[in-house]
């Protein structure tokens, strides 16, 4: 390049100004990648097919249908939100594979609900969205450390963490099953180390504990497992996996009439993915679970009818589950993330929107979000909740009590928090 | 499964490269040219011994390619040997990777000559090569007076001495092209090293595995060691489904069989702890066959099996090597007596938790190979000797003149990740001339400095594994891009050629459109900045 003197340089520097103040003037324009002036493209990765796509494989749908109703309301300032779906089959490597298409081939502002511990991590280390300044919303993983802002610094959790479950898991146990033996069926990685410290936290002590290496789950698995618990004479069975997991214990429980005190972990406790496998529905009966948002069946719940309603119009006979709702609660916390993120949303404007007002979104969650300037933590907390006679979670005394802490050495404490009502219309303010 | 034929589809190509031109014998005497038209061709000896060859087109304008081979194994192998047998040991000149054609017609299209030598020992050898290009390139400049710019280029270990040329005579040469360039020794042996250490001291301590002998007893032992890692790796394979363990294990090795650990786990361990690619030539860690194995064959099998394809090359390369470079600083060279391979594979370990079998069984792997275990001795290296092998040429990074790297992202010899440490030294070079120039502009005027760096990534493809009807996979295709050892098409090596000329003719590398365009044409091959290929795994957490 040639030499530049100071006085070009000025000159230069003035006439960007000028090109700059214009740029303001001027109406929505293309300024990021994956935005231009009438859309906005996000991606997403989770498994679609396979042993391991039961239930999680309907959340791209649930965003869809919210993002459908938005678009048909005006976007977001004018923009409508186009979501790629891409099918890793929660193999890590493939979630590489696939998180490079979307970012270079079909070049998406930013990665929405990932899900799984090691596909987010691989992601994470093999892909670098961080280097890249891609955002990675509301990740569909529950492990604590994907909280670490220095680690990864443009990745968002929603889902409370393992540790905090864990610990709301024990403190439960401490008032209601003081005195019992105490089994733990784990996932033999992160997701079990969460779970783990979570419960050291809170000085849960166990009878027996059972790990079982990820994509090892079945019913032969499931057989071993039950004698293990039958031998420790186990009052209380935590199930603490996946759903394919959940599923393989409980339908084998039902066939060997082995009938614990079932207590199941909120990353496998959905009731619909469950009874789906052929697992009766009366085997969750009576059985203890745990969810951030509310009863699936709540109709009275203004965040629940509005979700139900338009799920139902958008993929009519499609039951409304949980992992439906999280979807769907998903998609419109994204809607405001990039309404907060102003006119013309940049990558950095939106990371930023969250951290700022995060927090204050509307959400069907009845526990707070620990967004801020310095934290990427998401929910933290969970009601308790006993299965009925139909399979489906409701709260214990028909009342949502729920319980907040961290994925520290904090406490487990009744929250206190307010939902924020339902902005008109479900759309971003 | 079926058994696997993967140990006969290895290839030693990458590490013995093809020869091209008839070597002469009188050194330091002036080429030997036969005046042919319209490419003349000319032989010579340098002043060490090295043979070497020139190409030169009747329409020279003056720019010649100056190419540095890649390692040659310095003894010969003999017959017997599995895969690598039947070596002997070679000198011959290669002034076009490979003898390609359609490279060196690429270049002579352009008016530009080529130039290599086959150099004066095989082995580790940057000192003496280095040297030796140097020697040659006066000596074409004498022979042809018109010669005013001098490209340089290499693969693997011709990729270290091609930057080792720039950096310490840049005056000689206006672009420079390592590809598939290898680390400095040191990094470069602890991964092979790391990675053989494993498989003695899990499924045959009987492997010497380095501390060879001098001379020719130590030759020997080293072909012992190449039998026994091939037969060890054979045995693997075979028992890849059921997780066995071979008859030849340590007592370590079978405390871990007897407590449930498959064998695949541990030897995908190993590779991952070494730094070796869970992508190869014919596994690409997500596909599966129709049916039960869609999903486990990819979560729970491919890993291993790529280590196992990847893994063979690395032994093989390992204790050549260390069994040259021990013979060449006179004592053993690797030592991992402080090395924490928990704190390596902390970033794996849960992605590939499945294919680890669970952290219980990494747990039980990586305290069987902890230090503290006297069933998993480590190797001690002799002081001595890695004073001399820390004397002998290393290359700092920097970057002298306009470069084009090129490496696929699953070499399994050289990793993606020594061309990432050139990258990411260079971003830190950069910054400072930018600062540099930023601060002369008061007085002198502002002049952004040019960037001397195109990195060409050569990814392997989204998936490529293929399985036959009953579900096996096929290991008789050829190896898919971005695996194998400078695993290169003819297209990709001329994009590199173009790009070193064009850079010395205008001092600046391609960019922006022209660039892109030319990347595309020349096909699987990435110029994106956001990769990141990580640096090897002896470097430490970076």
């Amino acid at each position: 390049m040639k030499a530049m003197n100071r006085r070009k340089l000025i000159t230069a520097s003035a006439v960007l100004a000028v090109v700059g103040l214009a740029a303001t003037a001027l109406p929505a324009q293309a300024a990021e990648v994956g935005v231009s002036s009438t859309q906005i493209k996000l991606g997403m990765t989770l498994p679609m097919t396979g042993t391991a796509s039961l239930g999680y494989n309907k959340i791209p749908g649930a965003a869809k249908a919210y993002f459908d109703y938005l678009n048909a309301n005006g976007g977001i300032n004018g923009r409508k939100i186009t979501l790629v779906v891409k099918d890793d089959r929660y193999v890590p490597t493939e979630a590489v594979s696939k998180t490079n298409e979307l970012i270079l081939k079909d070049k998406v502002m930013a990665l929405l609900a990932p899900l799984g511990t090691a596909n987010v991590k691989a992601v994470a280390s093999s892909v670098n969205p961080a280097r890249r300044g891609i955002p990675v919303l509301f990740i569909n993983t529950g492990f604590s450390g994907f909280a670490d802002t220095k680690k990864y610094p443009t990745t968002y959790t929603v889902l409370p963490s393992y540790v905090m479950e864990a610990k709301i898991m024990g403190e439960y146990i401490k008032e209601n099953f003081a005195g019992k033996k105490i089994g733990l069926l784990y996932q033999d990685d992160d997701f079990g180390v969460d779970a783990l410290a979570g419960f050291k936290a809170a000085g849960t002590t166990f009878a027996i504990k059972v790990p079982y290496a990820s994509g090892s789950q079945g019913a032969a698995a499931a057989a071993g497992w039950i004698t293990k618990f039958k031998a420790a004479e186990a009052d209380v069975v935590i199930l603490f996996g996946v759903s394919s997991a959940t599923s393989a214990m409980l339908g084998v429980a039902a066939q060997l009439k082995y009938a614990p005190q079932w207590m199941l972990g909120s990353v496998g406790g959905d009731a619909t993915t469950i009874k789906l496998t052929g697992v009766p529905a009366g085997v969750l009966y009576n059985a203890i679970g745990f969810s951030p948002v509310p009863a699936t069946t709540d109709m009275n719940d203004e965040y629940v009818k509005f979700f139900s309603d338009i799920y139902a119009k958008a993929l009519p006979g499609s039951a409304f589950d949980l992992n439906v709702l999280l979807g769907m609660n998903t998609a419109f916390m994204t809607a405001q993330a990039l309404k907060a993120a102003g006119p013309n949303p940049t990558r950095k404007s939106l990371m930023a929107a969250i951290d700022s007002k995060g927090a204050t979104f509307a959400s069907s969650a009845l526990v707070p979000a620990g967004y801020s300037k310095t934290s990427h933590v998401g929910l933290t907390g969970y009601w308790v909740g006993k299965y009925a006679p139909t399979g489906d979670l409701a709260p214990i005394g028909g009342t949502y009590v729920t319980y907040t802490t961290d994925s520290g050495s904090g406490p487990v404490v009744k929250s206190t928090y307010k939902r924020p009502p339902m902005p008109a219309k479900g759309l971003p303010n | 499964m079926k058994k696997v034929r993967l140990l006969s589809l290895l290839s030693v190509t990458a590490l013995v490269t093809t020869v091209l031109v008839t070597a002469p014998t009188i050194a330091n005497a002036a080429p030997a040219c036969d005046g042919k038209s319209p490419i003349q061709s000319c032989v010579g000896v340098t002043s060490d011994g090295a043979p070497y060859a020139m190409q030169v087109p009747a329409n020279f304008n003056g720019t010649v390619a100056l190419y540095s081979h890649g390692y040659r194994f310095n003894v010969d192998i003999p017959a017997g040997i599995p895969l690598i047998g039947g070596y002997k040991i070679t000198n011959t000149p290669e002034p076009i990777p490979g003898g390609n054609m359609a490279v060196a017609q690429y270049f002579f299209s352009q008016g530009v000559a080529i130039v290599g030598s086959g150099f004066a020992r095989q082995g580790w050898n940057p000192d003496s090569a280095i040297k030796t290009n140097v020697e040659l390139i006066d000596t074409f400049k004498k022979q042809f007076p018109k010669t005013t710019k001098v490209v340089a280029w290499g693969s693997s270990l011709g990729g270290v001495i091609t930057q080792g040329l720039a950096e310490k005579y840049p005056e000689l040469i206006s672009a420079a092209a390592p590809m598939c360039m290898a680390d400095n020794i040191t990094p470069q042996l602890t991964m092979a090293g790391d990675f053989l250490w494993g498989v003695k001291v899990l499924f045959d301590p009987t492997i010497k595995g380095g501390n060879y002998s001098a001379g020719a007893a130590g030759v020997g032992e080293s072909y012992t060691d190449l039998v026994k890692v091939f037969t060890v790796m054979g045995k693997l394979q075979a028992a890849l489904a059921t997780g066995a363990w071979p008859d030849t294990s340590s007592a370590t090795g079978k405390a871990l069989a007897a407590a449930g650990v498959p064998s695949r786990s541990a030897l995908l361990l190993l590779g991952l702890m070494a730094g070796l690619p869970t992508q190869s030539a014919h596994f690409d860690s997500i596909s599966g066959p129709e049916g039960a194995l869609k999903l486990t064959f990819p979560l729970a099998l491919s890993p291993a099996l790529a280590i196992l394809e990847n893994g063979t090359e690395a032994a093989a390369l390992a204790i050549m090597a260390t069994q040259d470079v021990e013979n060449q600083v006179g004592g053993a060279i690797f030592d991992n007596t402080k090395t924490d391979y928990a704190a390596r594979v902390d970033g794996e370990r849960v992605i590939y938790n499945a294919a680890l079998s669970g952290n219980t069984v990494i747990d039980a792997l990586l305290g069987a190979l902890s230090a503290a275990n006297p069933g998993a001795p480590r190797a001690v290296a002799n002081p001595a000797a890695v004073a001399k092998m820390n004397a002998l040429h290393s290359n700092t990074g920097k970057i002298n003149v306009p470069t084009v790297l090129m490496v696929g992202m699953a070499d399994p010899i050289t990793p993606a990740g020594a061309s990432q440490r050139l990258v990411d030294l260079y971003a830190e070079q950069y910054a400072a001339e930018k600062a540099a120039a930023f601060k002369a502009y008061r007085t002198s005027g502002y002049a952004a400095p040019a960037n001397k760096l195109l990195m060409l990534w050569n990814p392997s493809p989204d998936s490529y594994t293929k399985f036959n009807e009953a579900g096996s996979p096929i290991t008789s295709t050829p190896a898919a891009q971005g695996t194998r050892h400078c695993n290169f098409t003819s297209a990709q090596l001329v994009l590199v050629a173009k790009s070193m000329v064009q850079a010395s003719n205008t001092g600046k590398l391609p960019s922006g459109g022209a660039l892109y365009t030319a990347v595309r044409k020349a096909g699987n091959l990435s110029v994106d900045k956001g990769i990141r290929a990580p640096w090897l795994k002896s470097y430490g957490d970076n």
